[in-house]
């Protein structure tokens, strides 16, 4: 007998845009697949002896709801060395992976304001995790001269309009584009002017080859910045799930909380895995900036030479391009995986991974 | 916030929290088995590691994980499901707790939920704006759902009735003949069942599980949980999984990727390996919750307590109503003089301050020890009262 509840359930569903987002998957899943956020990468045979230790040691039970303490301290201590900011252990909740933290952090946030800002160009997550729950979206303007960022006028006018939580990206999911450290400093005055908090997705961070301006270092007392990322991105744990909320002391309860009530906590052996991780993610990063940082500089000479118009970045591990729609299906016809810009709110745009079959995907378009 | 205005889950956090500072605390209240996690599944869990820690899996789960999902409902709960379109894989039962809630609930629905009940149950419900509606139940006729009391709490708002069999922390089997009721009871109400089976393998005496969703005109409209974590001891993998009907799975699977996007690929190719793989370790701690539970029986019959018999699961759920203390203050006592954590009924209803849950998911000596201890916390509080 058909089900007339199940029929509106189903209704409500179909009409739910922002629930029905696609989202890009969280690993290639081939070379030739340039669409996914996070990258391959090989796994250090320390990161597997450690995650298997710890099983074998016995921690196949529940762990503590906001993650083991020794990896909060760890990502505590290297959020303080890469970005200068001050949070501690007390200060983070592991998550299981960026979208986890994304869910949690606009929506427990969200509870505690009206309304949320977000650029016009956002990764589709941010669109996803609202349609669970809407915390009424506010959208801000972006600027393509500014790898599709919204400008410091646009968050001002935003603020001014009465609206108290920003959600933004540096780099952007879609260019790569960072905030400079003069436009943070002006975010941050912002914030302070207005009494206003910010959700920074801040998980590209490592592929910025360069000074990195968080907003979360000028939040002396870590009262207004939750900053959020995929932990040690590039370790080989993409597809182990392994995300953080960095978020001031205030504001930890309900996340952990609302953690409990949606998986009690993350799994045991990720985060063994990126303790692990962390061990080594200095000198690993360090290999791999410089590999991507010259894959890309070939990628933007090769572009230019193909009469390409590159968008504005500064995160090496993507190159964001404008397309036709002749060249984007140029593109698919030879079997290569992007992340179409539509999904991200900008049409015209394409984001490639950077690797060593990227150079395919511009010959393809030159 | 003072102790005593505390419940739910803060309540338990507090004395999680204070039971951490006695170095020989006996836990028995958390639901976390004492066995770890058998060794052929920490096995396949390092071989992924070396061979699939860059496999790609979709926010449903990886389909050789879904398929042992699919063969095993068929054989333990006798439901059919296609893998492909009927199977979400889920961050533990936790997740698929929440996502099933959230699949069938907007604001204002109601969803009739048989009480005492897991406190989670309540929490997810009251994310998605949802109203909760209790059936109550009793230790007297140990811990039953009432269909016809079912029956009569239907409204023009009510979406949804959850099953769960058994329960936690009632330890009540909801009996073939009841289950066909309250699905006939759905059907002709046009309600969704929401059925949590993940003690299904913890049934005790001759009491049967039936899933909703195996009975004729049931699976269209039920969503079905279960999870690794109680079975095979892999609470911190954090595993689990929903079937159902695919029309409503496609939107649990939207609700999945909005949520947490995906699963640890290293619990899932473990989960494989427990689903697929030798069971003798399932059978084996079945045999000694088995017997753990007639241990805790015995040691509340000598301690005067009264108690809903523990059909299934891995739970006693006692009336200390004779005590005249709240079960909070019950559980504070036996934690502050005794080093025993049992968590107060509090904590899983307002109306269950008469009640304590204990488990029996420790070793066999230390669940010895911790029964001594409370029957120690017991006597002097009824020496107290004389």
């Amino acid at each position: 007998m058909a089900s007339n509840t199940k029929s509106a359930i189903l209704a409500q569903h179909r009409a739910n845009d922002d629930l029905n987002t696609p989202l890009l998957s969280q690993v290639a899943r081939a070379d030739s697949d340039l669409a996914a956020d996070g990258m391959r990468s090989p796994l250090a045979e320390r990161i597997i002896a450690a995650a298997s230790a710890a099983l074998e040691d016995g921690q196949t039970h529940y762990v503590d709801v906001p993650g083991i303490g020794p990896l909060r301290a760890a990502v505590a201590d290297y959020l303080k060395v890469s970005s200068g900011a001050n949070y501690r252990q007390g200060n983070i909740v592991i998550t299981a992976g960026l979208q986890e933290s994304r869910f949690l952090s606009i929506q427990m946030i969200g509870e505690q304001y009206d309304s949320i800002a977000l650029p016009a160009v956002v990764h589709p997550g941010v669109r996803k995790a609202l349609g669970v729950r809407s915390r009424n979206p506010r959208t801000m303007p972006v600027d393509p001269a500014r790898g599709y960022l919204p400008s410091i006028d646009a968050i001002a006018e935003t603020a001014s309009d009465g609206c108290r939580l920003f959600y933004l990206e540096s780099p952007s999911r879609l260019s790569g584009a960072a905030f400079t450290a003069g436009e943070v400093a002006a975010i941050s005055q912002i914030l302070a002017d207005k009494d206003a908090a910010l959700i920074w997705d801040q998980g590209l961070a490592p592929w910025v080859d360069g000074a990195y301006a968080s907003p979360a270092a000028l939040d002396s007392d870590c009262a207004r910045v939750a900053a959020i990322g995929e932990a040690y991105s590039g370790m080989g744990l993409a597809s182990w799930f392994v995300g953080y909320i960095a978020a001031p002391e205030a504001w930890v309860p309900a996340l952990q909380s609302q953690k409990q009530i949606m998986a009690i906590c993350t799994s045991t052996a990720s985060q063994y895995a990126a303790l692990e991780a962390d061990q080594l993610y200095s000198e690993a990063r360090t290999r791999q900036l410089s590999l991507l940082g010259g894959l890309r500089a070939d990628l933007l000479s090769a572009a230019s030479q193909a009469g390409l118009r590159v968008v504005k970045g500064g995160a090496v591990n993507l190159i964001a391009l404008q397309l036709s729609a002749d060249n984007m299906n140029r593109l698919r016809r030879v079997g290569i995986d992007f992340a179409a810009g539509r999904l991200f709110g900008a049409p015209d745009l394409v984001r490639l991974n950077v690797n060593h079959s990227t150079a395919a995907a511009l010959a393809a378009l030159s | 916030m003072s102790q005593k205005k505390k419940s739910g889950t803060s309540l338990l956090y507090q004395l999680i929290g204070e039971a951490r500072g006695y170095d020989d605390a006996i836990i028995m209240g958390r639901g976390d088995p004492d066995f770890d996690t058998p060794p052929h599944i920490v096995a396949a869990a390092k071989e992924a590691m070396i061979h699939h820690h860059n496999d790609y899996s979709p926010p449903q789960g990886l389909l050789p994980l879904r398929q042992a999902i699919a063969e095993r409902v068929k054989r333990v709960n006798n439901i059919d499901v296609d893998p492909e379109s009927e199977v979400v894989v889920t961050n533990g039962g936790q997740e698929a707790l929440f996502l099933m809630v959230l699949a069938v609930t907007s604001p204002g629905d109601e969803m009739i939920v048989p009480e005492p009940n897991y406190n989670t149950y309540a929490d997810s419900l009251a994310f998605a704006g949802g109203v909760k509606v209790e059936v109550q139940t009793y230790a007297e006729t140990d811990f039953r759902a009432d269909p016809g009391v079912v029956r009569q709490l239907i409204t023009d708002k009510t979406r949804s009735l959850l099953l769960v069999s058994p329960n936690n922390p009632a330890a009540s089997v909801i009996s073939p003949s009841d289950m066909r009721e309250m699905l006939d009871i759905a059907i002709e109400r046009d309600l969704m069942i929401l059925a949590d089976d993940i003690y299904d393998l913890f049934v005790y005496d001759d009491f049967q599980h039936v899933s909703p969703a195996s009975l004729p005109g049931g699976k269209e409209r039920a969503l079905t949980l279960n999870a690794l974590s109680k079975s095979y001891s892999m609470t911190g993998w954090r595993l689990g999984w929903i079937v159902g009907p695919a029309d409503l799975m496609a939107r649990v699977a939207e609700l999945k990727a909005a949520i947490s996007g995906g699963t640890s690929v290293i619990s899932q190719y473990a989960g494989i390996a427990a689903l697929t793989g030798p069971q003798d370790a399932v059978e084996m701690m079945a045999e000694a919750y088995r017997k753990r539970r007639r241990m805790v029986l015995d040691a509340l019959d000598e301690m005067g307590m009264q108690y809903g018999m523990p059909q299934g699961g891995q739970f006693v759920f006692a009336d200390i109503g004779f005590t005249g203390l709240d079960s909070a203050e019950v559980a504070q006592r036996m934690l502050t003089e005794q080093h025993v954590l049992a968590y107060p009924g509090s904590a899983f209803s307002k109306d269950r301050k008469d009640y304590l849950r204990m488990t029996f998911l420790q070793p066999e000596d230390q669940l010895l020890e911790g029964l001594e201890r409370m029957k120690v916390v017991m006597d002097n509080i009824m020496a107290e009262k004389k």
